[in-house]
């Protein structure tokens, strides 16, 4: 390569990025790129970026039975008293066709802006079951867990046999949290396992164990429900919840901790 | 009341029962335009918002359009709109919505987390920035379109796109949720 290839702007690399150059350039600015390591990472996270924008924003292009309505309603608001004017016929045929663009509209794609039907799905059922625990176990002053922390293996031992998993109760002391007990629970409709921590302030966190009928695996993810937030995940045939009244961030490291120790007993 | 106005309420009338082509070319657009104001939105609610008032004030505007490039001007509006509703909303901050959006319906099969991830990541990105970086990645207008629908050089069109990527790739890296992703 010559001297004068060494020149490559910031504009240059965008253009690249959005595809706006012919062949040879792009060739003149892939052999640079392989010279300059940091560029080169700079673009592909670019690259990536605009692939994951269009694949997020890439489903919102699509019509909606309202889209008609959208345009006759400013009409209707715009010209007041046309109603009354236009025959009756006309009106009826506005009316069927409002109704074929919905007809059309519905064959092609569900409602877009509708929330996503209520699914029997066990990954979103997990995370309701283990608010629902949290909230009714969590505020038991006398009762809280079956099997106080005093017996903790017994607690891992029997729990780990009704859910048929070899169950090793996460220490989360690091994280200020220690066991309260735990205690057996309905989960998918057999028998699941919730551990309950609380830190010294008495503030409680959750963590669910239930079995997963899909045997199928899923990264982190999260759902709220008023102040009560729940991260889960799920691993082969089991579905974990870690559920709390604390920030975010917090209850994102006791996830993280929960993962990271249960993913160390599985493999040992 | 001036002549033009009363024309256009005649006009409106006048066709109602035949399709009015401008109306079926603002039809034919909701779609791109529901993509690109979701873009631009916090929410699903916002964006259809932006979109309802979009196509309100292209229907009001529509002596004004000059009869080229219909898609351009109204994707000029609203950009427009979006601008003078962040900056009223930078006056009169609402309590920031928490989506949960990790739920939201798997449509595209893509993962929840990494989604939430990105969109809070648009959040931290100025509307100038942010509208640039949409027009061009995702509804595939070239510099110089962008630089002639916001009326400003293409120079800037490329500093804001180049801040837009830079502060994506930024708060990408800090909000790392996936830290904890397992490495299978």
């Amino acid at each position: 390569m010559s001297a004068d290839f060494e020149t490559v702007s910031d504009d240059d690399l965008h253009a690249y990025v959005d595809g706006h150059l012919a062949q040879p350039e792009r060739e003149r600015i892939e052999s640079w790129l392989e010279k300059q390591p940091a560029k080169a990472e700079e673009v592909r996270q670019w690259q990536a970026q605009a692939t994951a924008l269009k694949q997020h924003f890439a489903s919102y292009a699509r019509s909606g039975e309202e889209d008609r309505s959208l345009i006759s309603a400013r009409r209707k608001s715009r010209s007041t008293g046309w109603a009354s004017a236009v025959p009756t016929l006309r009106r009826l045929a506005a009316g069927l066709l409002i109704f074929a663009a919905g007809a059309l509209a519905g064959a092609y794609g569900p409602d877009l802006v509708a929330p996503p039907p209520e699914s029997a799905d066990a990954s979103e059922a997990l995370p309701r079951q283990a608010q629902s625990a949290f909230l009714i176990y969590a505020s038991e002053v006398r009762h809280p867990v079956e099997v106080g922390a005093s017996e903790r293996e017994h607690l891992a031992t029997w729990l780990g046999k009704r859910l048929d998993y070899g169950l090793k109760i996460p220490d989360l002391s690091s994280l200020g949290f220690s066991l309260v007990g735990g205690r057996l629970v309905p989960v998918n409709d057999t028998a699941g396992a919730m551990l309950m921590y609380e830190d010294v302030t008495g503030e409680r966190l959750t963590v669910l164990l239930g079995r997963n009928p899909e045997n199928r695996e899923t990264s982190f993810r999260i759902s709220s429900r008023g102040e009560v937030e729940t991260f889960y995940w799920i691993d082969g045939e089991i579905g974990y919840a870690v559920t709390g009244e604390v920030p975010r961030a917090l209850l994102q490291k006791v996830a993280d901790e929960c993962y990271r120790q249960f993913e160390a007993s599985e493999s040992s | 009341m001036p002549h033009g106005r009363d024309g256009l309420n005649k006009r409106a009338g006048e066709e109602i029962s035949s399709a009015d082509p401008f109306e079926e070319d603002v039809l034919a657009l909701i779609p791109a335009l529901r993509r690109y104001s979701r873009s631009l939105a916090r929410s699903d609610t916002d964006g259809e918002d932006l979109l309802q008032d979009c196509v309100e004030k292209v229907l009001t505007r529509r002596a004004q359009w000059r009869g080229v490039n219909l898609r351009a001007w109204v994707f000029t509006i609203m950009t427009n709109l979006y601008r003078n509703g962040r900056r009223r909303r930078a006056q009169h901050p609402e309590v920031e919505l928490d989506e949960t959006l990790g739920l939201r319906a798997e449509e595209n099969n893509a993962d929840p987390l990494e989604r939430q991830r990105l969109l809070r990541a648009l959040e931290r990105l100025s509307a100038d920035n942010r509208a640039v970086l949409m027009l061009v990645v995702i509804e595939g207008y070239r510099y110089q379109d962008v630089a002639d629908m916001m009326e400003i050089p293409v120079g800037t069109v490329m500093s804001r796109l180049s801040r837009a990527r830079r502060q994506l790739a930024e708060a990408m890296k800090d909000d790392n949720v996936i830290a904890l992703r397992r490495p299978k």
